[in-house]
């Protein structure tokens, strides 16, 4: 997924304006309003966020951003969920009766949908009731998502995946207007045996698929919806998850309530071991969703985020990189200030890289392997993890990050790129003798042009200069950096990755050379090795010879050292003591559902700093 | 009378197509091809051809009866400026949205602005010469060289999260008079050095004249030369002034609303900036420039009706 | 008693217009002291520019260089306290003078530029030449000023503009270029209509006429007659400009549309607003003095200037 500021991307070919992901993180914020208005409704609890970011609309064919994705998640399901305790991560049917049945050949998924699911109740439906969820609506949110009249941004999850899908996708080509689209048209490879049955034909095998059927563009959509709301779907998500829109004041805030037609769920009774003691098991199997209102505001600008956390208006906080000083000393643990408000700190590990990565089609950086590896020892990754992230992201010297099961702790001796000033001057020397002459200024682009994006660039200017590298930094919008990185015309640009899901295929798809830009290898990295090895692997299910695979690809990329590795990301929460049940979860996005807000507590805030001043 | 108004109706014409040319050759030409942004990264290029149908960038653009040109025009002069590619909504809808917060920031902060320098005005120009008037030029002058953004960002530190005397941000449930109050009150201090110094030289000017002599030589005080004489007369340039700050008012404030959360036309326009979407910004500037000459045709009709010696040629 | 009939002459020349003026000046203390920061602002901006064309090794040119720890309050190393990456805080507003003050500069050279000659010509010829640039400059004036500005700084970014017929090849606009580009091609409005009006009054005066009956040639007349006889207009406005010109900068540079690769004070101040709700205000009110001392100057300068040149001038 990518995770860029204000973009499309999540999924949009997962890439992911990296350092922005440091930022813009979406965070699930939340708050208490007035006293005045937190005593009126006494019985209801509201949850109070805020993003960070636009929301681009809640049409999930269409969602390729982060924050519309966690707001159309609380209203919007998919065939499958993650667990919300168990860790590793562990997919879990939602909308699907069970885990999919899978033919020997591994070609065709049978998947058996639960009964008795509503739509919430909606204007769009005769008499406003909401309808029961079957198979035909997966069938025609994918069959729109292929249509190309739709200009859907999600079309690369089903791209040559499905029997007879590309085909439609070539139809509608031939159709003049969007209206002339046929969806009754049988596509071979989506059948519907009966009501509760869908069954799908893939032309090679795709072991991915199931986390595919857990990511938000690939839920059931009901016909009537497009067609009574028209292009203005993106307003209108009618779904059946726990939460339903009641306001939406664009550019503003959103307002989801409890949807009274919300099956019965409850909340999960089997965790981690350590759940248990810190209580985040003491609402097991009562009936989800737990609180009955969430309100999120829209926060483009730092400086207000922080003061509405502070002043308890907000639950949940992400740390603005810039108050992290304020808010965790140098030993990573809370300062006083956050302790005195009774704040918790929550880290977890994101399944994220961020990278500048070179574009092995340039002349001067391309053919260049020492100088690759000089740029990649210039930086120092510990100084750079102590400023923006306060010591607590790790570094990275390869493709696969910690959290995925067949990370490389040895990676570091395989890339031989840590950072190493004196080495970086002789690698500087050994790549003009390539070079032959002295080196010209190198470009780096940065996906942003705000201070944050100034300060990174400042920092990897003054790294570069000290090993005498003429670096010069571009700050450009993400649609122009974009633009640059499609077009192979960035040298060197600042970026990153975070999976969309818990497979390493995921990250090393980025590395394939069939992907070169305008696809996800923005590195237009060509190695055929790998390309064997990659080819080799996509195919195959989980298995420790995979396992081994995956580690071998990942040696071979590195060591072409495509990419200066910075780190890999650790998220930080900043959690008020009113929320319970706040487990972070790196693939989830629906998680509101889980929390639980003591009000009473939230109340007595005001009294703490006004006692505190 | 009438042939005056119809004649400076036409007159309008050539501005509003000249409007219409300036933002055609920005938003269409000097911009480039967006085409292949709205298409996301992964579009193919059959995706971008798509796209460029919709919007009609595969047409000539000049030259043709269906030109882009042609389609701007008609467009813009229909107020259909299409969906903004960014979300798919409709541009106009944003734009209606967002003028009614933008005017309750504005409005409040434009009287404020207006009604606290023309006071302070009236007694600095009758103060002309004296310590007061000099440094209260020099404090006006002062104002006028601090950065807008400092005032925002010490405001909202100090104000609103230091002490507590207002809200930081927009709020869903707090009244908007609430949340609007700082934002309004940042902008009255900020605006105020300027006002005060032309107004201050507006009601100078009027003392100048002669009737002000005659009425002190005809033994009225003070007081009643400068609410009776002297501010009536002045009335004239400063509603002039007035009616023509309207249509800046529903464009609302960039810098205020993007740091107050307010969600009007101003915060609008920043997030076009951001994602490059030319269709919101160029609607924006076709309707900010109809408001102008709209107002300005009424100003001068009013004009020409108060003021007998307007020339009707 | 020799010296007497010098005297006299003296007495009958009297004094010209300029030097009467600066007289007026003179006299006004504040005026000069609002001169005097006005000319160690530019003093900086010409001594960074030598220093870098000569290759100097002064501190102001290693902005860059980490001087102490991140975030130094000011302190005896560190008059105005160092950054988030440790630089001089101190070296950065003085360096930073050089953006504002160039942009500020080359935008008030364009905008005089197209708006003097346009308004000149249109005022002396009228008719159908008149005509067109009153046309032109209602239009541009009737779109709101921040939004024209913000259109052109937007969609100039990251352009390249073809010179080759210049022989100057292609010029990439970057950063500093696009903002007085921007600045420039939308401010000339004003001193084009002042202009205009100007030389309308001057057309029909005495000195034009004869200057026509000796044959003089349009442009001669425009250039060594008209414009010198309208160029204190030219430089009040000029001086008033160019505060409102430092303060645009500051807008773009938050826009993210500004100089990005050296310290400017919009920069600067766009960065310490991350910094601000820390507590970490030096750098913030750092590029605030900064903007307010020259801005300060040049608005007192500005309006002694104005009362000098011309009392009955009123420019808002």
């Amino acid at each position: 997924m990518c995770y860029c500021r204000d973009t499309e991307s999540l999924t949009t070919r997962r890439t992911t304006a990296i350092l922005s992901g440091l930022l813009s993180f979406v965070l699930l914020i939340t708050s208490g309003c007035d006293l005045a208005s937190r005593q009126t409704d006494d019985n209801t609890t509201t949850i109070y966020g805020a993003y960070t970011a636009k929301v681009r609309g809640l049409d999930p064919g269409d969602i390729g951003d982060t924050t519309s994705s966690i707001i159309a998640s609380q209203m919007l399901e998919c065939l499958y969920q993650y667990h919300y305790l168990k860790r590793p991560y562990e997919l879990i049917p939602c909308l699907a009766e069970d885990m999919p049945t899978v033919s020997a050949d591994g070609l065709t998924y049978t998947i058996k949908i639960k009964k008795g699911v509503y739509f919430t109740d909606d204007v769009c439906f005769a008499d406003g009731k909401g309808r029961e969820l079957v198979a035909d609506d997966f069938v025609f949110a994918w069959k729109r998502i292929a249509d190309i009249k739709y200009l859907s941004k999600n079309w690369w999850i089903f791209d040559n995946r499905i029997v007879g899908l590309d085909e439609f996708r070539e139809y509608t080509k031939t159709c003049k207007r969007a209206a002339d689209v046929d969806y009754s048209k049988e596509v071979e490879g989506l059948q519907m045996p009966d009501k509760y049955t869908l069954v799908i034909k893939l032309k090679k095998p795709w072991p991915q698929i199931v986390y595919l059927l857990a990511h938000l563009p690939t839920a059931p959509i009901a016909k009537e919806a497009v067609e009574y709301y028209g292009k203005d779907i993106i307003n209108h998500p009618v779904g059946t998850g726990p939460y339903k829109l009641k306001r939406w004041h664009k550019g503003s805030y959103i307002e989801m309530v409890k949807n009274p037609s919300f099956r019965d769920e409850y909340y999960p009774s089997e965790g981690e071991e350590a759940d248990a003691e810190f209580g985040i098991l003491a609402d097991a199997g009562r009936k989800l969703p737990l609180n009955d209102r969430i309100i999120m505001v829209l926060v483009q600008e730092t400086p207000p985020l922080w003061f509405l956390f502070m002043q308890g208006k907000i639950d949940v906080s992400g740390i603005p990189k810039d108050n992290f000083a304020e808010a965790i000393d140098f030993r990573g643990g809370l300062t006083d200030t956050m302790k005195n408000r009774n704040i918790r700190l929550l880290t977890f590990r994101d399944p994220s890289t961020y990278w500048l990565g070179f574009n092995m089609e340039d002349e001067a950086v391309g053919k260049n392997l020492p100088l690759r590896k000089a740029i990649s020892c210039a930086v120092d990754r510990d100084k750079y993890i102590e400023l923006f992230t306060n010591n607590r992201a790790e570094a990275a010297y390869g493709i696969i990050p910690p959290l995925m099961k067949t990370y490389n702790p040895d990676i570091k001796n395989i890339s031989e790129t840590s950072y190493d000033p004196q080495k970086a001057i002789e690698l500087v020397k050994e790549a003009e003798k390539i070079h032959g002459g002295k080196l010209p200024r190198l470009r780096l682009s940065m996906p942003g042009t705000d201070a944050v994006f100034r300060q990174y660039g400042e920092f990897f200017k003054l790294c570069f200069s000290k090993v005498g590298l003429d670096v010069e930094i571009d700050y450009m919008d993400w649609p122009t950096f974009q633009n640059k990185i499609k077009t192979k015309s960035a040298q060197l640009f600042s970026l990153g990755w975070i999976a969309d899901y818990p497979d390493e295929e995921n990250f090393l798809q980025l590395f394939y050379s069939k992907n070169k830009s305008p696809g996800p290898n923005n590195f237009n990295y060509f190695n055929p090795e790998f390309d064997r090895l990659y080819e080799q692997i996509c195919v195959m299910g989980d298995s420790a010879e995979r396992d081994a695979l995956y580690r071998r690809a990942e040696k071979i990329a590195v060591k072409d050292c495509p990419a200066v590795f910075l780190s890999h990301g650790v998220a930080y929460i900043l959690v008020h003591d009113w929320v319970h049940n706040t487990r972070p979860h790196a693939f989830g996005y629906g998680l509101s559902q889980y929390r639980r807000v003591d009000t009473a507590k939230r109340a007595a805030y005001d009294e703490l700093l006004r006692s505190l001043k | 009378m009438t042939a005056y108004i119809i004649r400076r109706l036409l007159y309008t014409l050539p501005i509003v197509f000249g409007v219409l040319l300036i933002t055609f050759v920005l938003f269409n030409i000097v911009s480039g091809d967006v085409s292949d942004q709205i298409a996301g990264k992964a579009a193919s290029a059959e995706t971008i051809e798509e796209i460029r149908a919709e919007y009609g960038w595969d047409k000539p653009l000049f030259l043709s009866r269906d030109s882009q040109f042609i389609n701007h025009l008609k467009n813009s002069l229909t107020f259909n400026f299409g969906r903004s590619w960014s979300d798919r909504e409709l541009i106009i809808d944003k734009i209606k949205r967002g003028a009614g917060p933008s005017l309750c920031l504005t409005v409040p902060m434009f009287i404020g602005t207006l009604a606290i320098s023309i006071s302070l005005a009236i007694i600095v120009a009758f103060l002309r010469g004296t310590i007061i008037d000099v440094l209260s030029v020099f404090i006006c002058v002062a104002m006028m060289s601090i950065p807008f953004l400092s005032f925002i960002l010490f405001g909202q530190y100090f104000l609103a999260f230091k002490w507590g005397m207002f809200p930081v941000f927009f709020w869903p449930d707090l009244p908007v008079y609430k949340y609007v109050a700082l934002p309004a009150l940042i902008g009255i201090v900020a605006g105020l050095g300027g006002n005060l110094r032309f107004y201050r030289t507006v009601m100078l000017d009027e003392l100048r004249n002669d009737y002000v002599r005659t009425a002190f030589a005809k033994g009225l005080g003070t007081g009643s030369v400068l609410f009776r004489h002297v501010l009536k007369n002045a009335m004239i340039p400063i509603i002039t002034q007035v009616v023509l700050a309207i249509p800046f008012l529903f464009l609302g404030s960039l810098l205020l609303e993007r740091f107050f959360g307010i969600p009007g036309l101003g915060y609008l326009m920043i997030d076009a900036i951001g994602a490059r979407d030319f269709q919101i910004i160029n609607a924006m500037t076709f309707i900010g420039a109809i408001l102008f000459v709209v107002f300005n045709l009424i100003t001068d009709i009013c004009y020409s009706i108060v003021d007998p010696r307007v020339s009707f040629e | 008693m020799n010296n007497a009939p010098e005297k006299i002459t003296v007495i009958i020349k009297g004094r010209s217009y300029w030097a009467d003026s600066m007289g007026r000046l003179r006299r006004r203390k504040l005026a000069m002291g609002a001169l005097a920061v006005i000319a160690a602002y530019l003093a900086i901006v010409l001594f960074i520019y030598a220093a870098q064309w000569t290759s100097l090794d002064i501190p102001i040119l290693n902005w860059g260089q980490k001087i102490g720890a991140e975030y130094q309050p000011p302190s005896r190393n560190a008059i105005f306290g160092t950054d988030f990456l440790g630089r001089s805080v101190f070296r950065k507003t003085l360096y930073g003078a050089r953006v504002s003050i160039t942009v500020a500069f080359w935008a008030s050279i364009i905008s005089l530029a197209i708006g003097v000659p346009l308004g000149a010509a249109a005022g002396y010829f009228r008719g159908f030449i008149d005509d067109v640039i009153v046309w032109l400059y209602t239009t541009l004036s009737s779109i709101p000023y921040i939004l024209l500005i913000l259109a052109f700084a937007l969609v100039l970014r990251e352009k390249s503009l073809n010179l080759k017929w210049l022989g100057v090849g292609k010029v990439e606009l970057s950063g500093i270029a696009t903002v007085y580009l921007a600045i420039g091609l939308t401010s000339w409005v004003d001193i084009c209509r002042l202009i205009r009006g100007e030389v309308m009054k001057h057309k029909e005066r005495d000195y034009i006429l004869a200057a026509q009956s000796y044959g003089c040639g349009s442009s001669r007349i425009i250039f060594r007659h008209l414009i010198p006889n309208v160029f204190h207009l030219i430089i009040i406005s000029f001086s008033l400009r160019f505060v409102s010109f430092i303060q645009a900068e500051v807008i773009l540079s938050f826009l993210g549309l500004g100089e990005k690769n050296n310290p400017s004070w919009g920069a600067m101040i766009d960065a310490a607003r991350l910094d601000l709700p820390k507590g970490y205000w030096w750098e913030m009110t750092a590029a605030t003095v900064a903007i307010f001392l020259i801005s300060l100057a040049l608005n007192v300068f500005g309006d002694a200037l104005r009362d000098s040149l011309d009392p009955k001038l009123k420019v808002q």
